[in-house]
């Protein structure tokens, strides 16, 4: 699958101060993710794959280098400008689902929807709901969902507004094998359907094998390359 | 809407509750305060004014200037006369010397006069309020001008070269106690036949008095405008000056009030404060994800804004609702019990309550939620990441801010808010290093005491910052809810010492001396309780130390200045106090002189001191004395007081009267009567109906005192609720993590009971210890009432606080120890 680039990342590196000098969590990181693929990032515990996919996804800056998202170069815009092309392009699905406590599992779902104020988000988001297996239990607060359940919101949440690209930090982390791999299964399954690109970090080897590439970090640099 | 959507969503899930029930109480707490205030002002001053005739009076030895009339007249203000002098009056081969009274149209301009057809009339059916003035040629007449002169309605009298007829009695005027009244039976007669009577020369005594009436703020106006055109021998009277005990009452009532509604107002801004900071932690999350899916600050702030707005509007109208139902309670009970009706209030204390809810908003809730839109997105991610919230002691100033903003809302008394911010400094400043300081004890004590208690202690301790802050805001709470108990109990018992049940209400002056035993046996044997008779003479300081009056800095002084009533006496009054020199067997005088006894005050304007000699003139004759005392004396007690007393004996020469004071029971109104037609000499003046009204002011800002305390008293729980519920998100976790790991439920129950016990003990301790110091500040400088002690408080107080604060906490965490830990990691995660 060869098509224009999604994600292009050139010489990232990302410093910060801490009480012991800079410390140096990303060196010199390019890569590229062409549109429709699917990319794992894989890499010990602190070897900077969150950085990374937060800086991927524009939500935080690199101290040097540049992203692009989309055709946008993110380094290059401001945080409202940044919010934009999140808002147009980006999904998120997150180790800690970061369903809100308050909301039903439509809400959580129609937030997106309403913020981009999309029109006839009410059946969208039951919609996504039903496709993740979820209709009977729209009502339910994320308290009544088990950990399985409540990632599935989170998916149905990502996907509703149709981003370009789906980020998760871990979208498996926090469940047993048997729901990890009904997650998994949902992810692809709507990977296919939909087109979208994604970039997800994961310790799971069944996960990353299912993408089509992968790269692993160690010590804030790339390791190896798969393709 | 989103931003109505998510508020709703936020209010159904509980998180904003808090928030608006704060809100609430705070307009509430304000609106209340200010619309009862307002009413009960305006009635107060109305009630007031009625008992001198006008909103304000130019007294002066001459007429008022005919120019002013004109400028009365532009500034939109009412305005008449009142001419007061002394005359000799007949009726055939009978005489009185009067106090006349001369009016003019309009009379008077507040209140009314009351007449009848029958003297000494007491019954309502034979009292009517009169429509106007006499009519020239006529004369209406003080009951009991008609025994002494052998006159019936209808007959003459003659006033100087004038004859007027007598038409009505007069039962009832405003202006009863000006000193120009005491001096014979009453006649008021129409300004119209003034200059016929020729009875005012040059050189006579007169009062002149020029009345005005208006709307407050222009009378106000006028008034500060004319006096800086007064001459020496003009002055200005209002109800202040006018009834010295009703203003402090209603001046350290309005205090109170406004005390309490900044406190109120204080403690629902805290509430708020602490309401806001959980909202936004409890929001951070949300706004990091709302960010990741792509939405700016900008957006985050209207939508947040937005929220708090409508949430604000909404609160603030309900808090409205709210005050003006309580305030309209109060009045409604006020009417039932005392049959008082207050007018209606006026917008102001309506758009200040308003105001206040926003400056509550603005400067104790806002400055919490103000980091909220710059919540980096990548906190989605790492949740670790800190965000930097206000810094605290910006937002503690900003909370100053608003405190300064509101008191001089209420009262435009700029020292009043700066005292208050200074005692609210002192207050914190004092509370934190007493919270660190028993802290660190506590951790001593506790270190060989059983499980539970170093469960407890070593809870306090790890949260120490957060124990800091609560034990600083319990403290605080309790401490301005003790302080308004104790203010209010004292002020109330202050108020009604002032005027027991059986105060004097009845003086009887002018008593010749060959009555003055049958007065007192019948006094006696109508079991009323009385002050023995003083002597009394008319008089007047002319000399001080030699010097002519006229010739000291002092002479302007209207104590001075006008004729003073002496007398003398072996024993001091109860309330008297010597404060300086001696009294008399001690007493030994340097010159040789009889000896006099000075008022303090007086003395202290004048810079008299004992040894200083002082010459009277007493109807003519001059009389040396020597300052053998310095006395301060009960204004308010109702008694015979006096600025000058003398030795005894020392004024036998000077042809004395006598005077008393007596309570008579409302039912022996009639005694009054009886006594006057036997002996029709005396004047009687009636003050059951200024203590009345001094009562029923009492009970007014009694009531209103009342209902703040309850509304304040809400406010200090709301805060007390939202501390506790702030720190038990975090307990929850803990609590389901120790039940996890198998601690019995009496141990975790007990432990956070032990804990929030300590803490309400802690804070406690601490404001019972502020609140004393809060309240001698207060009560010295404020209040102007005497400082005590309240041991019953010192130990009331922490074991209240402790008791609360523990059941507080214990039912709050409850849930979370009854609850399978499972569920609970569940929920806290
Ligand atoms: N703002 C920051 N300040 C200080 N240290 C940081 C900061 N951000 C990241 N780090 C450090 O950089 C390293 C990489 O962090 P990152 O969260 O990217 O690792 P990770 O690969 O996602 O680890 P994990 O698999 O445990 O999630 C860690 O050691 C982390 O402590
Ligand atoms: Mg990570």
């Amino acid at each position: 699958m060869s098509s224009a680039p999604m994600v292009v990342a050139n010489g990232l590196v990302k410093t910060v101060t801490t009480y012991e000098g800079a410390l140096t969590i990303l060196d010199d990181i390019s890569l590229e993710v062409a549109a429709g693929e699917s990319l794992a990032i894989v890499g010990a515990s602190g070897s900077g794959k969150s950085t990374l996919l937060g800086i991927l996804a524009g939500l935080d800056l690199p101290s040097q280098g540049s992203v692009s998202l989309n055709g946008h170069l993110l380094t290059s815009l401001d945080e409202e400008g940044r919010a934009k092309v999140r808002a147009e392009n980006v999904g998120f699905i997150f180790q800690s689902f970061q369903l809100l406590p308050g909301l039903t599992a439509l809400e959580n779902v129609l937030l997106p929807l309403e913020l981009h104020g999309a029109s006839n988000a009410r059946n969208a988001a039951a919609d996504f709901l039903g496709r993740v297996g979820l209709s009977q239990r729209l009502h339910h607060y994320p308290q009544q969902l088990s950990g399985g359940e409540q990632q599935r919101v989170a998916i149905a949440r990502a996907f509703a507004s149709h981003p370009r690209v789906l980020f998760a930090d871990e979208p498996t982390g926090n469940l047993d094998s048997t729901t990890g791999g009904r997650i998994i299964e949902l992810l692809f399954e709507l990977n296919r359907e939909l087109g979208t690109t994604l970039v997800l970090i994961t310790h799971e080897e069944r996960l990353a094998q299912r993408c089509l590439r992968r790269i692993e970090l160690a010590g804030g640099r790339l390791v190896e390359a798969h393709s | 809407m989103l931003a109505l959507r998510l508020l709703w969503r936020n209010w159904r899930s509980g998180e904003v509750k808090l928030l608006a029930a704060a809100l609430l109480l705070a307009v509430a707490v304000v609106s209340g305060i200010a619309i009862f205030t307002d009413r009960l002002q305006h009635t107060l001053v109305q009630e007031s004014n009625a008992l001198l005739g006008a909103d304000k009076v130019v007294r002066g030895s001459h007429p008022h200037d005919p120019v002013w009339e004109e400028e009365a007249a532009r500034a939109g203000l009412r305005h008449t006369t009142a001419t007061h002098f002394a005359s000799m009056i007949y009726a055939g081969e009978h005489m009185h010397l009067a106090s006349v009274k001369a009016v003019g149209e309009g009379y008077p301009l507040r209140g009314q006069l009351e007449t009848s057809t029958t003297a000494f009339a007491t019954r309502p059916d034979q009292i009517d309020i009169a429509a106007g003035i006499p009519a020239p040629g006529e004369a209406w007449a003080d009951s009991r001008l008609l025994p002494l002169l052998h006159l019936q309605l209808g007959d003459r009298v003659a006033v100087g070269e004038y004859e007027l007829r007598i038409t009505r009695v007069l039962i009832r005027e405003p202006d009863s106690g000006n000193p120009f009244s005491f001096m014979g039976a009453r006649l008021l007669m129409n300004e119209a036949d003034l200059p016929l009577t020729q009875v005012v020369q040059p050189g006579s005594r007169v009062q002149y008095q020029w009345l005005l009436a208006g709307d407050t703020a222009a009378v106000d106006n006028f008034a500060a405008m004319l006096e800086t055109r007064f001459d020496a021998h003009q002055q200005l009277v209002d109800i202040g000056s006018n009834q010295r005990g009703l203003g402090r009452t209603l001046n350290t009532g309005q205090r109170f009030l406004l005390l309490a509604a900044v406190i109120g107002v204080l403690l629902a801004g805290v509430a708020l404060a602490l309401a806001a900071r959980q909202f936004a932690n409890r929001h951070v999350d949300q706004v990091a994800l709302l960010k990741s899916l792509g939405t700016g600050s900008g957006r985050i702030r209207r939508l947040y804004f937005t929220q708090l707005m409508v949430l604000a509007l909404v609160a603030s109208l309900a808090g409205l609702l709210v005050g003006e139902l309580l305030q309209r309670t109060v009045a409604a009970a006020l009417l039932q019990a005392y049959q008082i009706r207050l007018d209606g209030p006026t917008l102001y204390p309506y758009l200040i309550s308003l105001a206040s809810g926003i400056i509550c908003l603005l400067f104790f809730a806002l400055p919490a939620l103000w980091f909220l839109p710059y919540v980096p997105p990548m906190k989605i991610l790492r949740r670790e990441l800190a965000v930097n919230g206000l810094q605290l002691w910006l937002q503690v100033a900003l909370a100053f801010l608003a405190v300064l903003i509101l008191v001089l809302l209420f009262s435009q008394d700029l020292p009043l808010a700066l005292s208050v911010i200074g005692a609210l400094t002192g207050v914190f400043a004092i509370t934190g290093l007493l919270a660190f300081g028993l802290l660190r004890l506590s951790q001593r004590l506790a270190g060989g005491a059983g499980s539970v208690w170093r469960l407890a202690v070593a809870n306090l301790q790890r949260r120490r910052e957060q124990t800091l802050v609560q034990i600083v805001v319990f403290a605080t709470a309790i401490m301005l809810l003790l302080s308004l108990t104790i203010i209010r109990t004292s002020l109330l018992d202050d108020w009604q010492a002032q005027l027991p049940e059986d105060a004097p209400n009845h003086f009887l002056v002018n008593i010749p001396p060959h009555e003055v035993d049958a007065i007192q046996k019948l006094i006696e044997t109508r079991h009323y309780q009385h002050q023995p008779l003083y002597p009394m003479v008319r008089g007047r300081l002319t000399h001080i130390n030699g010097v002519e009056l006229s010739a000291t800095s002092v002479a302007r002084e209207g104590v001075f200045n006008r004729e003073a009533n002496l007398t003398w006496t072996d024993t001091l009054a109860d309330d008297n106090q010597v404060v300086d020199g001696a009294w008399w067997p001690e007493w030994q005088s340097q010159h040789g002189l009889p000896g006099v006894s000075v008022e303090a005050e007086m003395a202290e304007q004048a810079g008299l001191k004992p040894g200083d000699w002082l010459t009277f003139s007493l109807g003519g004759l001059s009389l040396e004395a020597e300052i053998a005392s310095l006395r301060t004396l009960d204004w308010r007690s109702m008694r015979p007081n006096f600025f000058f007393i003398f030795a005894p004996g020392t004024l036998d020469d000077y042809s004395p009267t006598y005077i008393t004071s007596l309570h008579l029971p409302a039912a022996d109104k009639v005694f009054i009567n009886d006594l006057l037609r036997t002996y029709p000499a005396i004047l009687v003046i009636e003050l059951d109906r200024i203590i009345g009204q001094i009562r029923t002011i009492v009970n007014q800002v009694s009531n209103g005192v009342q209902l703040v305390l309850w509304l304040t008293l809400a406010g200090g729980c709301l805060v007390l609720l939202a501390a506790v519920t702030s720190s038990i998100e975090a307990r929850k976790q803990e609590i389901g993590l120790l039940r996890a790991l198998g601690s019995p439920r009496r141990l975790m129950l007990g432990s956070v009971w032990l804990e929030f016990s300590m803490l309400g003990l802690l804070a406690g301790i601490i404001a019972v210890l502020g609140a004393e110091i809060l309240l001698a500040g207060l009560q010295y400088w404020v209040l102007e009432t005497p400082i005590k002690p309240h041991v019953l408080y010192w130990f009331a107080g922490p074991l209240l606080s402790a008791g609360l604060i523990g059941v507080l906490g214990v039912l709050s965490c409850r849930s979370a120890v009854n609850t399978p830990p499972a569920i609970v990691l569940r929920e806290a995660g």
